[in-house]
């Protein structure tokens, strides 16, 4: 990404096995590490290119990811919020992902 | 927010997350390391942030954070030493020469200014280098500070780098001189910088705030205690302590070359100047610190001084600088709220322009200049003073020109306070202090402020709108509020106001009645009560003289010869009637009162049995001295064909004039048969033979011989040649206007005064005892005074004397062996 111009609004994240998600910058962001990542000032190359590689996450549990990042976005400020519906058998992969992707103790567990 | 329901089994991971993979951590530290330096070379958008994040990740779930941890931290150590260290070197050297040799004389203050930048931009540069690197390094490294850092209570990263920065960097020694290290070049380039801009250089402000950012943003320890900055523990002190050292000398200095006006002006602008500097150019934490310095460095030391220069307050106060006052108000506040010196200079001033008009005013010929600038001349007063009056009036006028002199410095002094001193409260204090201190050293005040009233209700308000007699009563009663004999005023104002009403000469009741509710307001109601009963007197008079006219007109005896009378009844008590008296000699007190001509005796007679019928049990005492009356005079040989005038005159004048009616033509009284006919005393004999023979207007006796004063044999001839073109003459009596009083006179009133003050006293005691029943002598005293204040200020030698006398009448007793000493009531 050039320098100077206009952040896109949509990024992309790449799960392991080759699957893309492209979504809403804004949703990227609720997860700390990715928020880093694609940080302008630092410029690292998922910053330059807006394309995200997770090496440690497949696509079953990225989907999953997305999912939540949406649901937290669209739930940010509100109240009483119905829990979301996760498959147990995807329970312990998706507790990985979140602990490596939230990168702030203080947000790792909301 | 993970729903845990386990009704059905959890899945171990299909792909453990690194669990699997065979961690060599050489292999990835190498990764790692060769990354940093690319990030430190400024290369990141060529490294995946996702691959370093990955294998710092790999290397904490492998246990081996804490390796990495110290890994990382050798790494920016090598790198400061290595890499930084020497570039900040390359730019300080110049700056340091300089420095080292202490001697600016050396260089120019542009080379000098030139090289601190230099070596202020290098550090600034690398400063911001390595926050942005180290912001960068965390980044990838959070896992190791989330779990490892955390866990093992480690600062972060972050942080270590940044004391890192401290030790490799800043305090480095120089190679040059290792007992110098970066910082105290640092900071002495800093301040030397400041110090140039203080001189009138135009310095990067924008550099230095750079740095001051960065000593803000580095803390002794590592963790980030706010009061362990670098900047608090390293610049402030050495700032602050330079400030200082610069004020000191430019107060001094100041001091010597500067008027007190070019002083405060500069002062303030240091002042500002250096807030101005701690947002622009260091932080605001400095700001309230180094005003603290610069007001005790450069006020606090001075202000004392600049005040009392010879063109300091005093000088200010004289030619008006407002504007240069209210910077010395606004100095002085900022260092003392008591703002003690500035009270002191200010009183002082006061009271010595305070005592200068006591003392024109108490020396009136003094004033004489200015006196006769005064309209005084074309005073329409009609009465042909003998000469050795004037004086008396000359005194008259010093009395309103003190007031009026006392009200300039006042609406002065207010204007200063409300423009130049923020109307502070203690200065308006301190102000009125000073006021009560010289109007009470005075002795006349009280008096000649109630000739100010007196003046303005006779004269002064003519043609005045409601408004500016509002005005110029409640700059009088300001006055009044300074004074503290207020009894005494009471006197005066009773007196003179007897005067106006009997006389008729107030030019509005309305503005007499302002002037009460004005007086009651400030004082109070009783001081009042009796003055508004004077009022009373003269309604119900007015009253009376109506009923009394239609009763002689009922009465059918309608002698056409018949005088007319018009009586005012006063309350004995509540008119000053003992100073309206006539002023009998010593000797004279016993005399007989006058004696009337018998067609006047039969009136009076006709109203006092009209009057006691209605009011028994009442007594009349007839004021001859105090009534004016008029009559209608045949001269024979006027000129013109009319020979009548009407003469206005006072009625020890009428009666004398009466005397002449039985008088074949040609033939002469002397002074002492006039007086043995009359009975009139001889003060008013004489005062009124000369208002009628020896004043120019109204000459209608002739005296012989013709001299001013008058003598028991001088002899009086009715002057038949008297002329005037006025159809109406008003033959005024000396002593009827208020006017001071004269040394004896004033004894009188002093003496009735003390008398009025002594049952004023014993009453207060009275009252006071009766509520307590038991009091100490000094609680007694005190609280005596504390009652009396409004009235007067009690002598504590008077109260005494007053409580020893009313022991003598068993109204009060000592308490035996009590000390201190004490009293009971007994009732």
């Amino acid at each position: 990404m050039p320098a100077g111009s206009t952040l896109s609004t949509h990024v992309t994240l790449i799960s392991s096995d080759g699957f893309e998600f492209i979504i809403l910058r804004e949703a990227a962001y609720v997860a700390g590490t990715i928020k880093k990542m694609l940080d302008p000032t630092s410029a690292f190359a998922e910053a330059v290119t807006g394309r995200c590689t997770l090496g440690s996450i497949n696509g079953v549990i990225l989907e999953k990811v997305c999912e939540y990042l949406y649901y937290n976005l669209k739930h940010k400020d509100a109240q009483d919020v119905p829990d979301m519906d996760i498959p147990p058998e995807l329970c312990l992969e998706l507790l990985m992902a979140a602990d490596y992707l939230q990168g702030k103790p203080s947000e790792a567990l909301s | 927010m993970l729903p845990g329901r386990g009704r059905t089994k959890i899945r171990p991971p299909r792909r453990g997350l690194g669990t699997n993979d065979v961690v060599d951590f050489d292999t990835t530290w190498a990764i790692l390391a060769s990354s940093l330096r690319e990030i430190h070379t400024k290369n990141a958008s060529q490294l995946s942030f996702e691959a370093l994040y990955r294998n710092a990740y790999k290397l904490v779930l492998k246990k081996l954070g804490e390796q990495l941890y110290f890994r990382v931290k050798d790494f920016e150590e090598a790198w400061l030493t290595a890499e930084v260290l020497p570039r900040v070197l390359a730019d300080l050297s110049t700056a340091l020469l300089v420095d080292n040799a202490g001697t600016s004389s050396l260089t120019t203050a542009n080379e000098r200014r030139a090289a601190g930048e230099k070596m202020l931009m290098a550090l600034k540069k690398s400063w911001e280098d390595h926050n942005l690197c180290m912001n960068m390094t965390s980044d990838i490294l959070m896992y190791m500070e989330r779990v490892y850092c955390t866990d093992n209570r480690k600062p972060s990263v972050f942080a270590a780098a940044m004391a890192q920065f401290r030790d490799y960097v800043l305090r480095a020694p120089l190679p040059s001189a290792p007992d110098t290290k970066i910082i105290s070049v640092l900071l002495s380039v800093m301040l030397d910088q400041i110090r140039m801009e203080r001189e009138g250089d135009i310095i990067d402000k924008t550099l230095i705030r750079s740095c001051a950012y960065m000593l803000e943003g580095l803390y002794e320890t590592e963790e980030d205690e706010e009061n362990l900055k670098l900047y608090l523990t390293e610049f402030e002190p050495a700032f602050l302590s330079a400030t200082r050292e610069f004020y000191r000398a430019e107060g001094t200095s100041l001091i010597q070359e500067a008027d007190a006006g070019t002083f405060c002006r500069h002062a303030m602008k240091r002042a500002d100047e250096e807030q101005d500097r701690c947002r622009s150019t260091l932080s605001a934490l400095t700001s309230p610190k180094v005003k603290l310095v610069v007001d005790e460095e450069l006020i606090k030391n001075n202000i004392a001084i600049v005040i009392n220069m010879p063109n300091g307050v005093k000088y200010m106060l004289d030619n008006d600088r407002l504007g240069e006052l209210r910077l010395v108000f606004e100095l002085i506040s900022r260092v003392d709220p008591k703002k003690d010196e500035l009270r002191k200079a200010v009183q002082e001033i006061i009271v010595e322009l305070g005592t200068e008009i006591n003392r024109s005013a108490a020396n009136p010929s003094h004033g004489l200049t200015v006196d006769t600038t005064r309209p005084e001349g074309d005073k329409p007063e009609g009465k042909g003073k003998p000469p050795a009056d004037k004086s008396l009036n000359l005194q008259t006028t010093a009395a309103i020109k003190w007031v009026d002199d006392i009200l300039e410095l006042k609406g002065k002094y207010d204007t200063v306070l409300n423009d130049a001193f923020a109307a502070d409260q203690s200065l308006q204090t301190a102000f009125a202090r000073s006021f009560t201190d010289f109007i009470n050293d005075f002795e006349r005040s009280s008096e000649y402020l109630s000739l100010f009233f007196d003046e303005n209700l006779k004269k002064g308000i003519k043609g005045k709108t409601e408004n500016e007699v509002d005005i110029l009563l409640d700059k009088g009663i300001t006055l009044l509020r300074y004074i503290q004999e207020k009894d005494m005023f009471e006197q005066y104002y009773k007196k003179h106001l007897a005067r106006r009403l009997l006389m008729k000469r107030s030019v509005s009741m309305d503005a007499e009645r302002q002037m009460i509710s004005k007086m009651k307001m400030e004082v109070g109601n009783t001081f009042t009560q009796r003055i508004e009963s004077m009022f009373k007197d003269m309604a119900i008079s007015e009253d009376l003289n109506a009923q009394y006219k239609r009763h002689v007109s009922q009465l059918g005896d309608p002698d056409p010869k018949r005088a007319d009378l018009e009586v005012t009844v006063l309350t004995s008590t509540m008119w000053p009637l003992d100073t309206m008296r006539p002023s009998y000699r010593d000797d004279e007190i016993n005399r007989p009162l006058c004696i009337f001509p018998s067609q006047i005796e039969r009136i009076k007679h006709g109203f006092e049995k009209y009057y006691l019928d209605k009011h028994s049990g009442r007594r009349l005492t007839w004021q001859a001295n105090m009534g004016t009356a008029d009559l209608r005079a045949y001269f024979p040989e006027m000129k013109g064909t009319k020979k009548t005038r009407e003469l206005n005159v006072s009625t020890y004048a009428m009666v004398i004039l009466l005397l002449f009616n039985d008088l074949p033509p040609g033939a002469s009284y002397s002074c002492e048969e006039i007086q043995d006919k009359t009975n009139i005393p001889t003060n008013e004999l004489t005062r009124n033979l000369q208002s009628l023979a020896v004043a120019q207007k109204g000459r209608v006796l002739i005296k012989e011989p013709m001299s001013k004063d008058v003598k028991l044999t001088d002899r009086f001839f009715f002057n038949e040649n008297f002329y005037s073109q006025f159809q109406k003459i008003k033959v005024g009596v000396v002593t009827s206007g208020n006017q001071v009083e004269e040394q004896s006179e004033r004894k009188d009133t002093e003496k009735k005064i003390d008398d009025a003050r002594v049952g004023t006293i014993e009453a207060a005691l009275v009252r006071i005892m009766k509520q307590r029943k038991e009091l100490s002598h000094q609680n007694l005293v005190t609280e005596a005074i504390q009652q009396l204040l409004f009235r007067f200020r009690p002598d504590p030698i008077m109260i005494k004397a007053r409580i020893e006398s009313l022991i003598d009448r068993d109204y009060l007793a000592r308490i035996e062996d009590r000390e201190p000493p004490a009293y009971r009531y007994l009732a």
